[in-house]
């Protein structure tokens, strides 16, 4: 289906990876984000209709931090604002919508995570299901590490072949991370994302005004989010059936890619996502090297957004993929399709 | 710039949940070591067992539709954990797994107590091991066993028990590191010169005690440090009735909104010296250190004549 409008990606930034911004406080890892992303349309944040943040207090343990992080907004006198407790895809997602209602003609969307504070494996099992799950205190890696071995089960991957995954992520040799130490067997090091800080924004307009601020405006032709049963043991661990729903509803299988950027923050599930997103060789998938590479908790989904836009704003990609993911193995999937006007 | 500053952070909290029908008869059956799955509408049986089918979204909360599964089950994944971490079912090395017990259609996540990973495979046959000490929790099973008898017939049980649980308390602790970030690491280390120190926006020259870090109204860095008070006006203020918990203040006792000289934004703090019943709006006061404090204790009057409204008015 049509979009109500054309909505586009107009600009993006971010932090790139921080292992760990403990002299700056969320909002000051954030600011300078926000700033750069203005700059790049010329924008100032009262020209922008609509904000829309992603973020979770638990990753750094402080309480109501995505109102602070609004001070760098400048929200005051009082913006139209919304907060989303997710990754910033999520918030992307919502100002889309809003911008098709009519309501906006220019969005600005933030994410951000300091994971550094606290242990992001341990923090994560309390968005488990809290009468089953959760009092196991089941950690991110372990679950991975479940669904990498029924991938495995399966045949559709080996250790090698992750380790491939992972090595060309980060542009290494494929040989020293199939020697790295296991986390959670299968899972070595090198399967499993990096923990680390970061923050990321993008501006969203319509239409014209979308040419006005963007040489190549990256148009989302369509974006769509789903989400699979919260019982592990009820999914297909080896498939992401929400994705492929996903990227069907968002005209992902309407014609080839040449772009793919996939928010799989271990190696294992690139695997599931190249499988349910039909991306074949031909597809450049994460150039930007993906959450392997960097992966601030929140933001590192509109970051895949971010990078698939930016691709199409210099001219490398014309039809683009990004996707991003919430909750355990690959629980929720969100997929964009974004395009550039012919050259 | 100064060291960063750090301190630990527990965030400890009794997540207490109430059950639902489905969720109280597994929790309960598990305290009276019997394992209850649901049947859905296709005649699929769901273990653990849901509210909702997880496909058609169906409502399954009919107690008719309990089904007892046994306690023995196939691995249908499974993960080595060599380093178990706080909270976790095992503190010696183990193996996650999920497992379907006989009877069921779908998958339980738990531990497996096994030597090591070469004595785990997908397939291998478990049972339940029981915790000693049961109370109608997931952690009824202590964990899962390797096992190679006889599937096990389960009783048939309906799913109706004596003294059903009808809640989860749940402890959950997460432990970090705070650092308060660059503009609030200056402010207290300024405090323990007994300076309040603000930061000042480079647009509108606003200045805010204590500081973030940003302008919300200019949303841009403050950067200028400017040290304020340390006398100041109350702007407003309530009255404390109730006593805080780990808190030696005498109720009652005043808390308000103080606006320290050259500051343009109020901090909040108790007041002192003086009756509850005597504070007022444009009362001036000024910090009292105590021994050892890295804070103003409290604020007291310093005796000078209110403030008039119009000084302030702008900072309530
Ligand atoms: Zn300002």
């Amino acid at each position: 289906m049509q979009p109500l409008r054309d909505v586009a990606v107009v600009a993006f930034a971010h932090t790139g990876h921080l292992r760990t911004a403990d002299e700056l406080s969320e909002v000051e890892m954030l600011m300078p984000v926000l700033h750069e992303v203005l700059d790049r349309t010329g924008l100032k944040t009262a020209d922008i209709d609509f904000t829309c943040s992603g973020s979770c207090d638990y990753l750094a343990g402080r309480a109501f931090s995505f109102t602070l992080a609004l001070d760098g907004v400048g929200a005051w006198p009082p913006i139209s604002e919304s907060h989303v407790e997710m990754d910033g895809a999520w918030a992307l997602y919502e100002a889309w919508t809003k911008i098709l209602t009519g309501d906006a003609d220019t969005a600005l969307v933030y994410s951000y995570g300091k994971s550094s504070p606290g242990s992001v494996r341990d923090v994560l099992t309390r968005q488990l299901d809290p009468y089953y799950v959760a009092p196991l205190w089941p950690d991110s890696v372990a679950l991975a590490a479940l669904q990498a071995q029924a991938l495995i089960d399966t045949g559709a991957t080996d250790e090698p072949a992750l380790a491939a995954v992972a090595a060309r992520s980060r542009n290494s040799e494929t040989n020293t991370a199939a020697q790295q130490d296991y986390v959670v067997r299968p899972l070595r090091t090198g399967d499993c994302p990096p923990v680390g800080d970061g923050a990321a924004a993008v501006v969203l307009a319509a239409g014209d005004r979308a040419r006005d601020l963007c040489a190549r405006p990256a148009w989302i032709r369509g974006i769509d989010h789903r989400i699979e049963a919260h019982g592990l043991g009820v999914r297909d661990l080896t498939d992401s059936p929400s994705a492929r729903l996903a990227a069907e509803k968002a005209g992902a299988f309407e014609r080839p890619v040449d772009t793919a950027e996939l928010h799989a923050p271990f190696s294992s599930q690139e695997v599931v996502l190249r499988k349910a997103l039909r991306l074949d060789d031909d597809v450049r998938i994460n150039p930007s090297g993906g959450a392997l590479a960097a992966n601030p908790v929140m933001a590192a989904g509109l970051i895949r957004i971010g990078e698939a836009a930016a691709r199409i704003h210099r001219g490398e990609s014309d039809r683009a993929l990004a996707h991003a993911t919430s909750g355990p193995c690959l629980q929720q999937n969100l997929v964009a399709v974004l395009e550039g006007d012919p050259r | 710039m100064p060291e960063v500053l750090k301190a630990p952070l527990v965030v400890e909290f009794p997540f207490t949940r109430s059950l639902g029908p489905v969720q109280s008869a597994f929790l309960t059956g598990l305290r009276e070591r019997v394992v209850l799955g649901v049947k859905t509408g296709d005649g699929r049986v769901l273990v653990p067992p849901v509210e909702y089918d997880p496909v058609t979204a169906e409502e399954i909360r009919d107690l008719g539709s309990f089904v007892e599964v046994a306690p023995t089950g196939t691995v249908t994944t499974w993960a080595w954990n060599h380093a178990p971490r706080r909270g976790q079912p095992l503190s010696t090395p183990f193996a996650w797994v999920l497992v379907r017990l006989d009877g069921a259609d779908t998958a339980l996540l738990h531990a497996l107590d096994a030597p090591g990973p070469d004595a785990v495979h997908t397939g291998m046959r478990v049972r339940i091991r029981w915790a000693d000490e049961r109370t109608g929790a997931i952690t009824d099973i202590a964990c899962f066993e390797p096992y190679d008898g006889d599937r096990a017939e389960p009783a048939g049980h309906t799913g109706e028990f004596e003294n059903p649980v009808t809640g989860i308390v749940a402890p959950a602790r997460l432990d970090y590191t705070y650092t308060p970030g660059r503009a609030q690491s200056a402010y207290i280390h300024a405090l323990g010169d007994r300076r309040i120190v603000g930061e000042r926006c480079p647009s509108c020259r606003k200045v805010y005690v204590p500081p973030r870090g940003a302008c919300p109204t200019c949303g841009l860095a403050t950067s200028e440090q400017v040290e304020v008070g340390p006398r100041g006006t109350v702007t407003t203020f309530c009255i404390v009735n109730i006593k805080a918990k780990n808190l030696d203040i005498e109720v009652p006792y005043v808390y308000a909104h103080i606006a320290l000289d050259g500051a343009d934004l109020a901090l909040h703090g108790r007041i002192g010296g003086i009756p509850y019943d005597r504070v007022r709006m444009g009362l001036r006061v000024e910090p009292v250190w105590t021994e050892g404090s890295r804070h103003p204790d409290h604020y007291r009057p310093t005796g000078e004549p209110d403030a008039d409204y119009e000084t302030y008015k702008e900072l309530l």
